[in-house]
């Protein structure tokens, strides 16, 4: 046995002996457990965050910003619920499922025709007119859900007629309307 | 841009446009300032709870005519009331074709009372054809409550296809030589006539009649 192992000899011992353990030691752990909350509620306690104070520090112009920001959303989201409410939604009205509706006309003289109408936003590109070889009758077929359609030919890109074979329709800017009436029932 | 301001403007952004009152079909095609026009009488229509639709249809009408724009605000203006008086009188649930047909049917001169009447008359039913047949019977040279009569008596049996009929069958009277009075005065009272009969229902068009279904 060298010299080192002997000197720890003593503190070997000493550690060897058992501990002394004060009497009410039992008492104070158990006394620690009783405090200690179920586990359940300390994970809502972890969750409960939310429901304490908050104090946010905001500048008068900032705060007026937010505001004005929540306003414009609230507004947005009412017309949008507006906006679907019993009325056809426009989507539908500008891509209706219907009965086939021929347009024709007979213009012999016609480079190009378009026919413009509630059904196309009166555009004069979107729907243009076929020209059957040989004579000079121009057609389109658009299916039209059931409602009222007024619309007008345009010839050449500037001559606008109405359709002779159709009823005429009103119009408030000096050019005639005609008029498809598609009915559901 | 500060950081604070981030929220705010990402709300901006994430407002559908259509709220912020910017129709984008009227960019380019209506100038301003009666673009803004439009656009606010669309935004008050939406909030009454009226269709936008028909409103559009109308200003663009007006600008591929190459109207004033003065015209084409006065023009939306109007369509914009005629649609308030045809939504009292049609109700809440009437649809968009039912409230333009409505519409052109008040614009031709039949009563707010004749299309509340029409409504009572046909319960549940689609109004659209039978008030755009009250239009265009008036654009055929028929006096204004003469037609809308029509349309009223028909009310309870017709339906679409029936409406569609007489008045192609009216028109082509007159087109015929007919006066436009007399063409109505005989083609209702065939109608009337086959209505009465029972176990049948009208066809004011073609003057014949079928059975009713089970």
């Amino acid at each position: 046995m060298t010299e080192r192992e002997d000197s720890l000899d003593p503190i070997i011992e000493i550690l060897r002996e058992p501990a002394g353990l004060r009497a009410d030691l039992t008492d104070r752990v158990m006394s620690e457990v009783d405090r200690l909350p179920p586990p359940g509620i300390a994970a809502l306690d972890r969750v409960r965050w939310w429901r304490r104070t908050w104090t946010i520090r905001l500048s008068p112009v900032r705060g007026l910003g937010l505001a004005a920001g929540l306003a414009v959303l609230a507004l947005g989201v009412h017309l949008a619920g507006r906006r679907a409410g019993p009325a056809t939604p426009p989507g539908a009205e500008r891509a209706p499922e219907g009965q086939p509706i021929q347009f024709v006309l007979i213009a012999p003289e016609a480079q190009a025709v378009a026919v413009v109408g509630d059904f196309n936003d009166w555009s004069m590109s979107a729907t243009p007119l076929a020209r059957t070889l040989g004579d000079g009758v121009w057609h389109v077929t658009i299916p039209l859900g059931p409602g009222r359609y007024r619309y007008a030919f345009v010839v050449n890109g500037a001559i606008w007629r109405n359709d002779p074979e159709a009823p005429a329709a009103e119009d408030e800017f000096g050019r005639a309307n005609s008029v498809v009436t598609v009915g559901g029932s | 841009m500060r950081l604070g301001m981030i929220p705010l403007w990402l709300l901006i952004a994430a407002t559908p446009p259509m709220a912020r009152g910017q129709e984008p079909r009227l960019l380019g095609r209506v100038p301003d300032p009666a673009r803004a026009q439009v656009d606010a009488i669309l935004d008050a229509a939406r909030v009454r709870g009226l269709p936008v639709e028909p409103l559009l249809d109308r200003a663009l009408e007006g600008a591929t005519k190459g109207a004033p724009p003065a015209a084409i605000v006065a023009a939306v203006t109007r369509l914009r009331d005629e649609l308030v008086v045809v939504s009292r009188a049609f109700g809440e649930t009437a649809s968009t074709a039912e409230l333009t047909a409505g519409a052109s049917a008040l614009r031709a001169g039949a009563g707010a009372d004749d299309l509340a009447r029409l409504r009572r008359l046909r319960p549940g039913r689609p109004l659209t054809v039978a008030a755009a047949v009250m239009a265009d019977l008036v654009a055929a040279g028929v006096a204004a409550d003469t037609a809308a009569g029509a349309v009223l008596a028909l009310a309870q049996n017709a339906d679409d296809a029936d409406y569609i009929a007489f008045r192609r069958n009216v028109q082509r009277d007159i087109e015929l030589g007919a006066s436009p009075a007399a063409a109505l005065a005989v083609r209702i009272r065939s109608a009337t006539d086959l209505s009465s009969t029972p176990g049948s229902e009208t066809m004011p068009g073609t003057g014949a009649s079928r059975k009713r279904k089970p």
